[in-house]
């Protein structure tokens, strides 16, 4: 576009967004609203990420295997299942390793470390994990099918009920989310519609003497954009604030639970609310201008 | 050229304001529409710029085929047009030099050819004095003037006038009907609707006289043998 047409355009929007200054407060505040509670399931759903995440860098499953198998055989089955496609990751830990690791976790179980000194009962084995967690149990029940697997544990579950909630986290959040847009479609939509009315006798004149439609249309989606553009900043900075608050609140009340950092919220939450504000705005714009076309 | 084929203009109303309407007009013409108040001029003055359709029959001017072309066509067809509105439809918030530029603006002219373009048309019209007015400062005559100007700003084929000597002094009048004139020998082809008749008789044109939504007349006195 020629410069002295933006200049046109920016010119237009930003006279009927000052003509209409309630109206305009109005829906930028509604966009904000809608937009931070978009922001609130994103950041909802982020942190169940976050927290299946880490509970998944546990191990998953851990496979023993039976006594007096020679190193060799105990390592072809390592190499192999590194082949196997659900498999992110797998470590081999000789039974003195386990005792050891043992000995560690429970400093004070005297009889126990005296037990495992004298005999040492435990088995060699693989730490394992999968990509998803919902792929544990078919590798566990892979592993139990080699002769000379001896058996095999997975605690997968927390997991895999983590990503259970969010689904419906997402689910009722995208419900929500999407009368929300109504509702803002329809304030930003009613705001340009008053801006359109102001100026309905120009729009008209325009038309008779020879203007097309998107030049009409163009500053007023671009208005529609601005309400949407200023309403998501808006909703980012409350975001902002809020999670930085909500941070400080649940380190001092569940010191170990793994909060998802500010930045890795606001990475997901900045793109969204702006994509999905300047999106509606232009919607609304385009919503309220067709009708006073048709001349 | 312009050309009506049997046009039927029946409003919402039932109202029939146009019947059987046949009239060629060639480029260079200068074209009075006359007859009584209500014999359907203003009608068929807008089925020129497309604000209204014929209920039957059809309109073309130049290429365009008013009664089938398709809508996003129409701001080309009306990039050939000048119009004087019968209200004249000035932006009361607009000086009088951003009422005509606007017109310029609307079809992407360059802020250079605006520059130098809107003057120009105000001294034609004789408003160049006024420029930073606005439409409420100025009188009838003016305000006339000034939807003229609007009207030849883009250097128009076409100039089409809806009596745009409605409520003027005799004097006003004739000054603008001068105007037209000097517009006509410059190459366009005028069409004016109006029932000052001192002034159709004066000016020796062709003159389509309209009854009741019919052509009663058609004359072409004077139509060539170009001279003011
Ligand atoms: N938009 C309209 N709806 C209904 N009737 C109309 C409309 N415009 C004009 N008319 C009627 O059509 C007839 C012709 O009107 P018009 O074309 O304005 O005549 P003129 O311009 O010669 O005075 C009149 O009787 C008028 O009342
Ligand atoms: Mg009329």
């Amino acid at each position: 576009m020629k410069p002295k047409i933006l200049w046109y355009f920016g010119r237009e929007t930003g006279y009927g967004l000052w003509r209409n200054g309630w109206m305009t407060l109005a829906s930028v505040s509604t966009v904000a609203i809608s937009l931070f509670v978009l922001a609130f399931f994103i950041v909802l759903s982020v942190n169940l990420n976050h927290v299946a995440g880490v509970l998944e860098s546990e191990v998953e499953v851990r496979v023993f295997i039976h006594q007096h198998v020679p190193r060799t055989s105990e390592i072809r089955l390592m190499n192999e299942a590194k082949h196997w496609p659900d498999i992110r990751h797998i470590t081999f830990f000789t039974k003195t390793q386990a005792a050891r690791q043992l000995q560690s976790e429970f400093p004070d179980q005297k009889d126990l470390l005296q037990l495992i000194d004298q005999s040492n009962p435990l088995f060699d084995g693989y730490d394992v994990y999968t990509r998803q967690a919902t792929q544990i149990p078919q590798v566990a029940n892979h592993f139990r099918s080699k002769k000379i697997v001896e058996s095999v544990v997975y605690e997968g579950l927390v997991a895999k009920r983590i990503d259970r909630v969010t689904e419906v986290v997402r689910a009722v959040g995208w419900g929500i989310e999407a009368l929300l847009a109504l509702a803002t479609l329809s304030i930003i939509s009613n705001t340009i519609r008053l801006a359109v009315f102001a100026r309905r006798r120009e729009i008209g004149v325009m038309k008779l003497v020879g203007a097309t439609d998107w030049f009409i249309r163009w500053p007023f989606v671009m208005e529609g954009m601005v309400l949407g553009l200023v309403g998501a900043v808006a909703a980012d900075v409350l975001v902002n604030y809020g999670y930085r608050w909500a941070i400080g609140a649940a380190v001092s009340a569940m010191p170990f639970w793994p909060v998802a950092p500010l930045s890795m919220v606001l990475d997901h939450t900045i793109w969204v609310t702006i994509a999905t504000g300047l999106v509606i705005g232009a919607l609304g714009s385009l919503v309220a201008v067709r009708r006073f076309l048709r001349v | 050229m312009i050309r009506l084929e049997h046009v039927d203009k029946r409003y919402g109303n039932g109202h029939m304001a146009l019947s059987g309407v046949d009239l060629v007009i060639r480029r260079g013409e200068f074209v009075f529409i006359v007859g009584p108040s209500g014999s359907g001029k203003s009608s068929l003055i807008r089925l020129l710029y497309r604000e209204e359709l014929p209920t039957t029959g059809d309109v073309y001017i130049d290429q365009f085929h008013l009664t089938r072309m398709r809508r996003s066509q129409v701001p080309r067809l009306r990039r050939q047009l000048g119009v004087v509105f019968q209200d004249v439809k000035l932006l009361p918030q607009r000086s009088v030099a951003q009422n005509v530029a606007f017109a310029m603006e609307v079809v992407g002219a360059s802020s250079r050819d605006i520059a130098k373009r809107v003057p120009a048309v105000l001294e034609l019209v004789g408003l160049a004095r006024r420029r930073e007015s606005f439409p409420h400062q100025l009188s009838g005559g003016e305000q006339q003037r000034l939807g003229i100007a609007r009207a030849l700003v883009n250097n128009p084929v076409y100039l089409i006038a809806d009596e745009p000597t409605g409520n003027l002094d005799p004097d006003t009048a004739g000054e603008i009907m001068r105007l037209f004139l000097e517009i006509n020998r410059r190459g366009a082809t005028v069409i004016m609707a109006t029932h000052a008749r001192d002034l159709v008789n004066q000016v020796q044109r062709r003159v389509v006289a309209i009854e009741q939504g019919r052509i009663v007349r058609d004359e072409l006195k004077g139509a060539y043998g170009h001279e003011a």
